[in-house]
Parts: structure tokens; C-alpha cells; sequence
């Protein structure tokens, strides 16, 4: 039973999913809908079970590593197949089986209605996207990372073009992978480039790359600096970061429990755990630190402008996804890989509560996602309510729910890095409560503004539905309990002693006590006056809000979109033709053409010579006798 | 030595028969058994059987290479007779003395390939070419034929003045003909010996081809009848080539910082004249008669690389191209229209002919699997080393991809062309296909196993 121990059980942990792709994706016609859900959410169970025993298993010193079989052998580079469990690793495994269990189960009810070999489909891809993220975040070195990235890249695209005979929602899933390809890219390129450096891809080699004592660095700084500024490429384009963010918004093309896994527990936090996993390159890379937490803190306030104005209630909280990553990656710019773990884990509580709460209401809406045709569902919607309320105030970040903490974390570490940040930050996180509590009154206060028809049918969500609900605000609430910062209460960071292994304590940042509470009471009365400010504004509906034209750009996202389709999708498609009208008739062809008319050519001026004439080839070779001697005798020494 | 006895003698015979009044048919079977003697008697010395040695080290002296290139040259004599006898029967009244002719020839390769004096090479040459003017003009009623016998006699007779020339100098700095003695022991040459090096160097070019010294080739091989094409543009060129490199090998080869990139220069020459000049011919006759000159410029390679990979290359090559452009002939000769639309459509008519006719065609090509392939792979891995071997490399690769244009015609119009009116195709004798058979598997055995021929090479 060697198997069933730690560590070759945690084998089965994205073995389980992949069993639970392979029976629902192969078997999808034959099985019904209770089976299908029992399978897709049943591995999850079992998969989250597991990962609960590996988190307490988990060493607290070196990674312990679990080699599968050898997966490429090229001369001197060695890249195994190999699993590394760790304390990071087997956080990131317990949120993502965790809150995708959830997602599971109130899928189950959320996607009744599609037919038995949809349902399949859905679950089937369901659970490779959870088997590629656990790929990603066990593999013990790049390129395992990299196929689970890629994989994770690949689910999202079939999932968000879930309802393929919408061709809208194909073009949102074409744009998130197109996006995700661009990002793909730099970190493969990344990845060769510290295979030809340090000929090895294990994160248990970093150490070595980088240079240690008695031992000479692998890589230069220039190296560093090079590989460090291109996996960040490749995470802004998986964590939606500018300037490849504008795929996210869009991804909610998908089934809202797939927005809610992508946003929440899989996806979008690939960049950040790969960052994190990589802390020690980024920590010896100051200058692409300060890019990570200039993008982030910049990505941050575009996305919380752009959410002011947005009415769809996905796209709200689309781009507060945006903005909350934009967070995490100034966290990580700052380098407090903590905080922005931390704050990974808190924003998959309270993300994918509010992204389920969001389902739920349009579920109970008839499938209407306008914000200003609903208010007034409190009554209708009594556990939505009051769930969408924690999940708002947990990422408003009021204490002492989870986003308090985490958001604290990292509005310290942006103090510490540079009051500019910390400004930018606290002012987005007073958008952020801001708009949130905007979605909240609008959808929940005032009187009913829809249909009759849909009034008719509100109803409460079933128990599948609910139960995640429920489950996913009690975590918003004391999910922050395991970071509580040392000025509230001694020892109260077990986090950072958690991932100490993989994250080495920085010392040196000391601030006093008297600033730190200054910080806290002053991001916390901010938000609540934000709040205090959105209620008192969307109170009552009030049909035009007004219109200005920075109200219309905000609407209309910046026009980021229409910029990239200016400057880059329509020059291409411009180059395209132009290559196809003009350079490939003309110069291509003309090149291959051309060498075939010259050899032809040729051909007819050989022919020419041999006339015939006996006394000419006589001419000929005497001609070329005469040619060879005096060049031998007369030119070459 | 075997064979030279044997050649000569047979030689006589045949020249007897002609006046004994025996049938056509049995003077054929004679002249095949006797070519199938010479093949057996070269493999036997081979295998170091020697019933007949002619003990003058001066003069000619055999080693595994010339013995291995002579039963090369007799195997293909052998299936060239099989496949061809008949065919002369159709140029001329002088059925008997065309083959006497041919087995002097082979005396002549002989000499070729075992000089060690000047004098033998001379002679052997001479051996080898005075036969070949009288079978180019061999059908008498021909103007063509005549003229290319004139033709061929004039410009021979001009390169053969040359050699002699040379001959005449290597002997005024050396005051010896032998091979062994051609260059002092100080290495370092005299202009007179370097006059008399290149002038033989010239005239050698001439016999095998290589531009600017064969303007003759594609006039002579076309105004002859095409059966004695055949055999002029495969194995004489092949034992003249084999020649050439013995001599430049064994005799001049520490010389060749001065002579070595011309032969470098030569071929690229000649692949460039030959390849380009075959891409516009309309006959297959003329065609094969082009890109026999550009085959010889990847023969030249061989001259040009020397060593060990060169002399594998050259046995290599001479049997793979003499096989399957044997073949080509010998099938040409019987098609109504010789230009590359009489081959139209022949895959729906005759589909095992033409899948014989494709594999002749690839390995001329060089396409891998074929001999032909490994023949230019091993000319281009011996001029690798050269100075300039790169340069060289590339142009002759880029010829080959060239040459494919023209060789694939003939396939195309085989495969994918319907038949023209009015044209239709001989009836092979099955005989005739059987041998076809036998060259066309000799050739993808080569193609896969070259070791089974070049391990003969070395004991």
C-alpha cells in the first residue's frame, strides 16, 4: 500500500481528474445527468480529500520531489516528469480542488438544462482544466509548468466558446487564447533561454542558477533581468495584466461557474504562483520588480475605473478581477510574494462567492445580466443576499473579513516600496468597495425594474446552488484568520511561516507600530466612507446616472479594445493582404519564377555554343586550355 | 590479368566469326558467353584466382581497386550484351566485329585501370577510343552517324596530341614514364612537369567530358546508333574516369595543391554546363547524352576529393549510373518516338516496364534508396575535405536538385500524361524485361546496401 501513502497518493491528485475528463468526455452519450455529475464532482471530492492530507504531510524544510518517469533526455539536459510538493504547492492544491469542488457541485445544478452530452462535454472539460492547473502548480519544474499552462490555456478556450454556436462568444475564446499565445511565447523563450544558461529547468536548481555561497552565479544579470521580464510577459497574459488584459472581461462568455473557476481558482492566479515559484530570480531582478508593481498597480486602477461603469453584473466583477490580480502583482512587485499569495487565496474565497452569487441571480433573473433591470432581490434571493453582501464586504476589505488582511499585506508592502503605490492602491481599493457596493444596491436595493414575466419567476436557487454559496462566505469571512498581521496579534501570520520553505522571510523592512495602525485605520475609514458614498448614490435607481465624456470613455472600457484593433488587428490584416496581393505574386514568385526562367535561359545560351561546328569546339577547348595555364603559370604562386 | 587475355582472345574470335557465316543468333549467344567469362574471370581474380599474370610491374600491375572497378565494368558489359546484343543487329552488316570491337575495348580498360607506366595509359586510352570511331560511325548509310564518327575522330585525335604532349614533358623532367617516379622526391614539381602534368590533365578531361573539353559529348552520343551511346556513355566513360583518378591518386596526388582546385572548378563547370543544357532538350537521346556530362561532373568530384571515399564514390558511382542508364537506353532504343511525349501515358500500357523505368530515373536523380543516391552522397562526402570543398558541395547540390527537373519530365510524361495519338508502344520480349528486372533490383540493392559491393575494396 506504498501507493496509498504520502507521497505517491498525491499521483492521484490530478490523476483523479483526468479519470473524471476521460469517463464523462468518452461516455458523455451514454451516461445521465446524475452520473455525470456525480463523476465530475466526485473526483473533485476525493482529489480535495487528498490534497488536505499532502497539506499536512508537507515537510516543513526541503521540497520532497516525486519523479514519474523521464520525460525528455537531450545530451546533458535532463527534464523528468516530476511532481515537487511543497508548502506553496500544496496551498495552491487545496484552493484549486477546494473551491473547484464547490464550482462542480453548483454546476450540477447551474447546467441542468443542457442536454445529457453537453453536460458531459462541460464536465468533461471542467475537470481537465482542474487536472492542467494541478499539472501546473505540482510540476517540480518549467516545462511541467508549461504544459499545464498551456493546458490551462486550452480548457479556458473550450469553456468560454462552451456555447459554440454563439459566434460572439467563439471570438471570446479565440481572443483569450490569441491573447494567452502572445504571453506563451515570452515564457517559452524564457524557459530555452534558462536551458542554455543553467541547463536545467527544476526549480530546485534556481538556487544554483543564481549563484549561491562558494558558488559562482550560471547566470549573468543580464540574464536574470532577461528571463525574469519575459516569464512576467507570459503572466500578464495568463493573469490578465496590461497590456494582455482584455481577454478576461470578455471570458465571461462562458458558463458563470466557469468565469467563477477562472477567476477564482484556476487560471488567472497561474501567473502569479509562477512568479511566486520563481521569487528567487525576481528577488535578484530589482528593475523587472519595479515593472511587475508599476503594471500591476497601473492594470489595478484602469480595470477600477473601467468597472465604475459597467452595467452587465459578470463584467463588473470581470473587471474587479482584473484590478484585485492587478494587486496580487503589485504585491509581488513589491516583493511581498506573501501577500500576493495570500491575497491569491483570499480573492479565490470572495471572487468565487461573488461570481456563483452573480450565477445565482441570473439564474433567478431568467438569464438577465443588466444591472439595471434588477434591484430589489433581497427578498426573493435571501441566501444570495446575504452571501453577495459578505463576498461584498470581504473584498471591500473591512475587518475582519479575509480581503481586509490580505489587501492590508499588500498595501503595507506598496508603502514600503514607494508612497506613490501605496496612494494609487488605496485609492483603487476605495473604487473597488465603491463599485462593488454598486452592483450590490443596484441588484439587490430599491424596487424590481425588470419584466413582469421575470418578476414572476424569482426564485431562490436550489441547495446545489446555494450550499457553495454558503461554504464560500464562511471562508470569506475567517479565510484572512491565517494571515492576521504581528501588530494585531503575536504570531498571527502563520502564513508566512507556512511558506517560509519556499519563501524566505525578508528581514530588514521594520515599520513601526504607531505608522502600521495609521495605515489600517486610515484604508479602513476610507472604504467605509467609499461605501457609505455608494449607498447613499444608488439607493434609489435613478434611470440616467450622468453623462459626461470621461463617463463614456469609462463606459467603453478606455477603448483599449478598439485601440488594439486599430494599432495592431487591422495593420495586420492590412500587412496580410498586402502580402498576399502584392509581395507574394511579385517577389516571392517572382524570386522562384525567376530562377526558373534564368535556368532556362542559360539552358538556351549552352545550346547556342555547341553549333555543330567541329573547328568551334576545337576553339572552345583550346580556348580553355589557354585559360587554365596562364592563370596557373602566370597568375597563382 | 584475367581478363585481359580473356578479352583480347575473345576479341579475335568474334573477329573470325564474322567470316565463318554462322547465324546471327548463336554469334549473339557467343559473344554473351564470352562477356559472362570475362565477369567470372575478373570475379575469380577477385577472390584471387589468377590463371593468367603478366609479370611487368613497369608496365601494369592490378590492385583490389582496378579489379573491383573491372568486374563492375564486365557485370554491366555482361547485362548490357543481354539486354543489347540484339539491338546491334539492327545498325549494321558487321554483326561479329561490333562486338570483337567492344571486347578490345575492354582491353583497352584493362590497360586503363592497371597502367603503371605513362605508356600503358596511353595505350589503353588509345585502345579504348580508336574502336569507339569506328563504332559511332557504324551505321555507314547514316550522314549523322558519319559525322559524328568524323567529328569524334578529329577532336580525339586533338586530345590525343595533347596527352602524348604531356607525356612527352612529365618524361623530359622525370626521364621515366613510370607512375611511381612521376614526382621527385623533393615534391617540390618543375614547370616542366607541370606543363606535362596539365596537358595530360586536359586530355583526360576531354575523354571523360568534363567542360570546357566536351563539346564532342553531346553530338557524338547523339549521331551515334543509340545501342553504342549507351555503351560510350556509360562504362568508357566510368573506366576512364577510374583511370583519371588512379593517375591523379597514385601519381600526381602530391601535387595537388596545384592542380586540385581546377579539378574542383571543372567539375562545378561541367555539373552547371551539363545540368543547364539538359533542362531544354525535347529528346531523351540528347537528354541522357547532357546529362551524362553533368553526371560526369559529379564523377569529378571524385578526382577533385581523392582518397579512400573517393575510389568507393568512383566504383559506386560508375555502377550505378552505368546500370541504370543502360537501362534507359536499352528501352529508348525501342520506343517509336524518342522525345519525352513518346513516353506519354506508358504507365496505363506497360505499368511494370515503367515502374523499372521510375526506378532508373530515380536513382539518376539521385533520390534516396537508390544507388544513385548513395553514389553522389559518398562523391560529396570525398570532396568535402577539399580546400573549397563546401563551395563545391553546395553548387553540386543545387545541380542535383536541378537535374531532378529533367529526369522527373520523363517520369511525368510516363505517369501523369495521357497517350498521344497514333503513338503506340513495342511489346517488350520478356526476356529483355527480366533483365531490366535484375538491373532495377541491383540498383535498390545498391541503393541499401552499398557494403556488399565496395567491401571488395579491402581485405
Amino acid at each position: 500500500m506504498a501507493m496509498l501513502s504520502f507521497p505517491n497518493i498525491a499521483y492521484l491528485i490530478p490523476l483523479l481528474p483526468l479519470l473524471g475528463f476521460l469517463v464523462n468526455g468518452l461516455l458523455r452519450n451514454q451516461l445521465s445527468h446524475r452520473a455525470i455529475a456525480l463523476i465530475g464532482s466526485g473526483v473533485m471530492a476525493l482529489a480535495f480529500g487528498i490534497s488536505l492530507l499532502v497539506f499536512y504531510h508537507v515537510p516543513a524544510g526541503a521540497p520532497t520531489i516525486l519523479t514519474a518517469f523521464d520525460f525528455i533526455r537531450i545530451g546533458e539536459l535532463q527534464i523528468p516528469f516530476a511532481f515537487q510538493l511543497d508548502a506553496l504547492s500544496s496551498l495552491f492544491l487545496l484552493i484549486i480542488t477546494g473551491i473547484g469542488f464547490l464550482i462542480h457541485v453548483y454546476s450540477s445544478a447551474y447546467m441542468h438544462e443542457e442536454s445529457a452530452s453537453h453536460y458531459g462535454r462541460y464536465f468533461a472539460y471542467l475537470n481537465l482544466f482542474v487536472f492542467s492547473m494541478l499539472l501546473l502548480v505540482m510540476g517540480a519544474n518549467y516545462v511541467i509548468l508549461f504544459i499545464g499552462w498551456e493546458g490551462v490555456g486550452l480548457c479556458s478556450y473550450l469553456l468560454i466558446g462552451y456555447w459554440f454556436r454563439n459566434p460572439a462568444y467563439s471570438q471570446a475564446a479565440n481572443k483569450a487564447f490569441v491573447m494567452n499565445r502572445i504571453g506563451d511565447l515570452a515564457f517559452l523563450i524564457a524557459i530555452f533561454w534558462l536551458i542554455a544558461r543553467t541547463g536545467s529547468v527544476s526549480f530546485t536548481d534556481l538556487p544554483m542558477a543564481i549563484g549561491t555561497v562558494g558558488q559562482s552565479a550560471k547566470l549573468s544579470s543580464l540574464d536574470i533581468t532577461g528571463i525574469t521580464l519575459l516569464l512576467f510577459i507570459g503572466a500578464t497574459g495568463k493573469s490578465a495584466q496590461i497590456p494582455l488584459y482584455t481577454w478576461l472581461p470578455d471570458a465571461m462568455a462562458g458558463p458563470t461557474p466557469v468565469s467563477a473557476l477562472i477567476h477564482a481558482a484556476t487560471m488567472v492566479t497561474a501567473g502569479i504562483y509562477m512568479i511566486a515559484r520563481s521569487n528567487l530570480l525576481y528577488t535578484a531582478a530589482p528593475l523587472v520588480l519595479s515593472i511587475i508593481a508599476i503594471i500591476g498597480v497601473a492594470t489595478a486602477l484602469l480595470a477600477a475605473t473601467i468597472a465604475l461603469r459597467q452595467n452587465d453584473i459578470k463584467k463588473v466583477l470581470a473587471y474587479s478581477t482584473v484590478s484585485q490580480l492587478g494587486f496580487m502583482f503589485l504585491a509581488l512587485g513589491s516583493g511581498a510574494y506573501v501577500a500576493a499569495v495570500f491575497h491569491v487565496m483570499t480573492h479565490a474565497f470572495f471572487k468565487a462567492l461573488l461570481f456563483l452569487g452573480s450565477g445565482s441571480v441570473i439564474h433567478a433573473m431568467s438569464g438577465e445580466q443588466d444591472i439595471r433591470k434588477m434591484g430589489g432581490l433581497k427578498k426573493s434571493l435571501p441566501i444570495t443576499y446575504w452571501t453577495f453582501l459578505i463576498g461584498c464586504v470581504a473584498i471591500a476589505g473591512i475587518f475582519p473579513f479575509s480581503g481586509f488582511f490580505s489587501k492590508d499585506a499588500i498595501l503595507l508592502s506598496a508603502f514600503l516600496k514607494s508612497p506613490i503605490f501605496y496612494v494609487i492602491a488605496l485609492f483603487t481599493a476605495l473604487l473597488t468597495a465603491f463599485y462593488m457596493f454598486r452592483l450590490f444596491f443596484l441588484t439587490f436595493g430599491g424596487s424590481f425594474r425588470g419584466t413582469e414575466e421575470q418578476h414572476h419567476h424569482l426564485h431562490e436557487s436550489p441547495a446545489a446552488m446555494t450550499i457553495p454559496l454558503v461554504v464560500l462566505a464562511i471562508l470569506s469571512i475567517v479565510g484572512g484568520w491565517v494571515g492576521i498581521p504581528e501588530v494585531l496579534m503575536h504570531g498571527g501570520d502563520r502564513l508566512v511561516a507556512f511558506l517560509s520553505p519556499v519563501i524566505p522571510v525578508s528581514s530588514g523592512h521594520e515599520i513601526s507600530h504607531a505608522t502600521e495602525y495609521m495605515l489600517m485605520g486610515l484604508s479602513t475609514g476610507l472604504v467605509l466612507l467609499s461605501i457609505l458614498f455608494a449607498w447613499n448614490k444608488y439607493k434609489q435607481y435613478r434611470a440616467e446616472e450622468s453623462d459626461n465624456s470621461f463617463a463614456r470613455l469609462l463606459e467603453n472600457k478606455w477603448y483599449v479594445d478598439e485601440l488594439y484593433q486599430a494599432a495592431i488587428v487591422q495593420p495586420l490584416h492590412k500587412l496580410g493582404g498586402w502580402i498576399r496581393s502584392v509581395f507574394e505574386p511579385k517577389v516571392a514568385d517572382g524570386a522562384i519564377q525567376g530562377i526558373g526562367r534564368s535556368v532556362r535561359y542559360l539552358s538556351q545560351q549552352f545550346r547556342l555554343i555547341q553549333n555543330g561546328q567541329t573547328g568551334n569546339y576545337a576553339l572552345w577547348m583550346v580556348i580553355g586550355i589557354v585559360v587554365i595555364l596562364s592563370v596557373q603559370f602566370f597568375l597563382r604562386k | 590479368m584475367n581478363l585481359l587475355l580473356l578479352a583480347a582472345a575473345w576479341g579475335v574470335l568474334m573477329m573470325f566469326l564474322s567470316v565463318s557465316g554462322i547465324s546471327r543468333a548463336t554469334i549473339r549467344t557467343i559473344a554473351q558467353v564470352g562477356m559472362g567469362l570475362l565477369f567470372l574471370s575478373t570475379v575469380a581474380e577477385l577472390q584471387g584466382i589468377v590463371f593468367y599474370d603478366l609479370n611487368a610491374p613497369a608496365m601494369l600491375g592490378v590492385d583490389r581497386y582496378a579489379l573491383v572497378m573491372l568486374s563492375v565494368l564486365s557485370g554491366c558489359g555482361l547485362l548490357y550484351f543481354l539486354l543489347s546484343a540484339k539491338d546491334m543487329a539492327d545498325v549494321g552488316s558487321d554483326y561479329s566485329e561490333y562486338f570483337a570491337l567492344i571486347f578490345f575495348i575492354f582491353c583497352g580498360f584493362v590497360l586503363v585501370l592497371s597502367f603503371t607506366s605513362l605508356l600503358m595509359l596511353f595505350l589503353g586510352i588509345e585502345i579504348v577510343t580508336i574502336p569507339l570511331y569506328i563504332l559511332t560511325g557504324a551505321d555507314k548509310r547514316n550522314l549523322k552517324s558519319n559525322e559524328a564518327s568524323l567529328k569524334y575522330f578529329l577532336l580525339g585525335a586533338f586530345s590525343t596530341g595533347i596527352m602524348l604532349m604531356g607525356i612527352a614533358l612529365v618524361y623530359g623532367a622525370r626521364g621515366s614514364f613510370s607512375t611511381l617516379e612521376l614526382v621527385g622526391a623533393s615534391g617540390i614539381p618543375t614547370q616542366l612537369l607541370l606543363g606535362g602534368l596539365f596537358l595530360i590533365f586536359f586530355s583526360l578531361a576531354f575523354k571523360v567530358s568534363v567542360a570546357p573539353f566536351h563539346f564532342w559529348t553531346p553530338d557524338v552520343y547523339d549521331g551515334a546508333p543509340t545501342v553504342f551511346t549507351s555503351f560510350m556513355a556509360t562504362l568508357v566513360k566510368v573506366a576512364a574516369f577510374a583511370g583519371f583518378l588512379r593517375l591523379f591518386d597514385h601519381g600526381f596526388g602530391s601535387l595537388k595543391s596545384s592542380w586540385q582546385i581546377w579539378a574542383g572548378i571543372l567539375a562545378v563547370l561541367t555539373l552547371i554546363i551539363g545540368n543547364m543544357t539538359a533542362v531544354y532538350q525535347q529528346s531523351v537521346k540528347r537528354m541522357l547524352a547532357y546529362s551524362s556530362i553533368a553526371q560526369a561532373g559529379f564523377m569529378m568530384l571524385g578526382v577533385y576529393g581523392l582518397g579512400d571515399a573517393a575510389k568507393e564514390g568512383m566504383i559506386l558511382y560508375g555502377a550505378s549510373y552505368s546500370l541504370a542508364t543502360i537501362g534507359m537506353f536499352a528501352v529508348l532504343t525501342r520506343m517509336q518516338d524518342q522525345t519525352v511525349e513518346g513516353f506519354n501515358g506508358l504507365a496505363k500500357q506497360q505499368p511494370w516496364i515503367s515502374a523499372l523505368l521510375a526506378v532508373f530515373l530515380l536513382s539518376l536523380a539521385g533520390i534516396p534508396l537508390t544507388a544513385g543516391f548513395l553514389a553522389k552522397f559518398y562523391m560529396l562526402q570525398a570532396a568535402l575535405p577539399a580546400t573549397y570543398g563546401m563551395a563545391v558541395v553546395i553548387v553540386a547540390v543545387i545541380m542535383a536538385a536541378v537535374s531532378v527537373y529533367y529526369y522527373f519530365r520523363v517520369l511525368q510524361a510516363i505517369y501523369f500524361r495521357e497517350p498521344s495519338e497514333g503513338v503506340s508502344f513495342p511489346a517488350f520480349a520478356p526476356g529483355f524485361v527480366r533483365i531490366l528486372t535484375v538491373i532495377a533490383l541491383l540498383i535498390i540493392l545498391l541503393g541499401l546496401q552499398p557494403g556488399w559491393l565496395l567491401r571488395y575494396l579491402y581485405f
